[in-house]
């Protein structure tokens, strides 16, 4: 387990230091998109309803956009993990499979860690007290075991078919507006009772109550994300186990 | 120690004929009786050994499932049937090139290979400077690899790879079409003495390759692979005439 782990965060950080290679922007690629995405929703919220916005509303819709894009981003590279290093694979017997999927995840964990800096950045700058941000670890925390398991899961299902690609993408659409991004819902509506089965709604609700309100969550939604992540590595987890004999014969 | 055994192997593959069809083209298929698989039987009931300190050779012409014997025994494949007993540490080779990237630096890539080949970093740093001497790239450590020329390449690649393999003091070596590396003749010569002073390491040692003149100068007995069995065994001699006079 520790040679998986220790391989793992060195193909993460040369793939995330390739990643910057030759940008004149580097790591600041990592925070645009989700810059650009809040200053637009902001501007958008501010001019079609004004005055109706969360309190905090910039932070709080920062921590839904950078919660949101680490589980994307996470689940999107997960698909193609195996694929992507097929001729590793192939042609190296003593590299476990799971190290490609960790390897996957970490580089999101590394990307997340530049947004959570920008979400810091944030607070700092309209007025929330930036400790709060010590207590996102616990968040994070909570959710990881869910990434993991659907991280293994989809890497193994995307072996064998490539509509899982596109699938996801039109799935993490649809997820993005039904989970409470840049909106609030109120308990016992439609979409608050769809969302108690959304893991990103346990997770960006955790972070933003410990950053925001700096209170502690009710317990039961630990209950639930912990379970959901429980769930998730044992199926996604057994399943990636028991076809990784096959899945280099498919790559 | 015992050396390498492997008994009954048996492999067969799912070919999907038209990888690409949609769902619709699948159901159509199905209804009209045709299927989209086929099976490929690549190996059938093959058993061999090799003892330690043996280089034992498998030839055959294209796809007649000596790449995937060797990915069986080295665990990267699943067999359908038999067994291999492998003890110790199996290593493969299919290339020298696994891992490098070119967007990194020469330092960068010996030891982002090592990390690929199992070593820590403070066991890379003791092989370091042997691969940089053996490279005979020392001017070039902080160039990143894409400014380099394919023999450039291959010499750090062999060189890398080759001194995380000796560390490793594998108990099998499977050689998939590696003997020698790229480069210019000196870096030839010099890499095949490297490779023969490996092969007499004391593994167990199974070499597949195309080209005749390795087979017959460092095997001690052969395999010739037809129609996913076993067409000829034995000397090198009389096992590559056989594949020779039927090849041709």
């Amino acid at each position: 387990m520790r040679e998986i782990l220790r391989l793992s965060f060195s193909l993460a950080k040369t793939s995330f230091k390739l990643r910057n290679e030759g940008s004149y922007l580097g790591i600041m690629w990592y925070l645009l998109g989700p810059l650009a995405l809040f200053f637009i929703i902001l501007f958008v919220k501010g001019a079609a309803f004004p005055g109706t916005s969360a309190p905090s509303y910039p932070i709080y819709l920062l921590i839904g956009i950078t919660g949101f894009n680490f589980f994307r981003q996470s689940i999107t590279t997960s698909i193609q993990a195996i694929n992507m290093n097929a001729g590793f694979i192939r042609s190296i017997n003593n590299i476990s499979l799971e190290t490609f999927v960790l390897a996957t995840i970490l580089e999101s964990v590394f990307s997340h860690i530049f947004e959570i800096a920008l979400v810091a950045a944030f607070m700092i700058y309209f007025g929330v007290p930036v400790l709060g941000i010590l207590l996102y670890p616990l968040s994070f925390l909570v959710f990881f075991p869910f990434i993991l398991g659907a991280g293994f899961f989809c890497a193994a299902v995307g072996v064998y078919t490539t509509d899982l690609d596109n699938i996801w993408m039109i799935a993490s659409q649809l997820l993005f507006f039904v989970t409470p991004v840049f909106y609030t819902i109120e308990p016992g509506t439609m979409l608050h009772t769809v969302n108690l089965f959304n893991p990103v709604f346990y997770f960006v609700s955790i972070s933003r109550t410990l950053l925001i309100d700096r209170t502690f969550p009710p317990l039961w939604m630990f209950g639930v994300i912990l379970g959901m992540g429980a769930l998730a590595c044992f199926v996604g987890i057994k399943i990636f186990e028991a076809k990784k004999r096959e899945l280099a014969e498919k790559v | 120690m015992a050396g390498l055994e492997v008994k009954n192997i048996s492999k067969t593959f799912h070919i999907q004929a038209r990888p690409t069809e949609g769902v619709l083209s699948h159901v159509i298929s199905a209804i009209e009786g045709r299927g989209n698989t086929w099976e490929l039987r690549v190996l059938n009931d093959i058993s061999f050994s090799c003892k330690p300190g043996e280089v034992f050779g498998i030839i055959g012409s294209n796809g007649c499932g000596k790449s995937t014997l060797l990915r069986i025994i080295a665990g990267i494949y699943r067999q359908d049937k038999g067994i291999v007993h492998a003890p110790g540490r199996v290593v493969y080779l299919s290339g020298f090139n696994i891992g490098l990237q070119s967007k990194l630096t020469m330092r960068e890539n010996i030891y982002l290979v090592g990390s690929i080949m199992g070593l820590r970093k403070r066991e890379v740093h003791r092989y370091f400077d042997d691969i940089v001497r053996f490279s005979g790239l020392k001017d070039f450590l902080d160039t990143k690899i894409y400014q380099f020329s394919s023999g450039m390449v291959a010499r750090l690649g062999f060189s890398s790879i080759i001194s995380f393999v000796n560390h490793k003091k594998p108990d099998v070596v499977l050689l998939d079409e590696v003997l020698g590396a790229g480069g210019d003749a000196e870096f030839k010569r010099e890499a095949l003495a490297k490779m023969e002073e490996f092969m007499r390491s004391g593994a167990a040692v199974i070499m597949v390759s195309h080209d005749m003149k390795p087979i017959q100068k460092y095997c001690s007995r052969v395999i010739l692979l037809r129609d996913g069995k076993i067409a000829a065994e034995g000397r090198p001699e009389e096992v590559i005439e056989e594949y020779e006079g039927t090849a041709a």
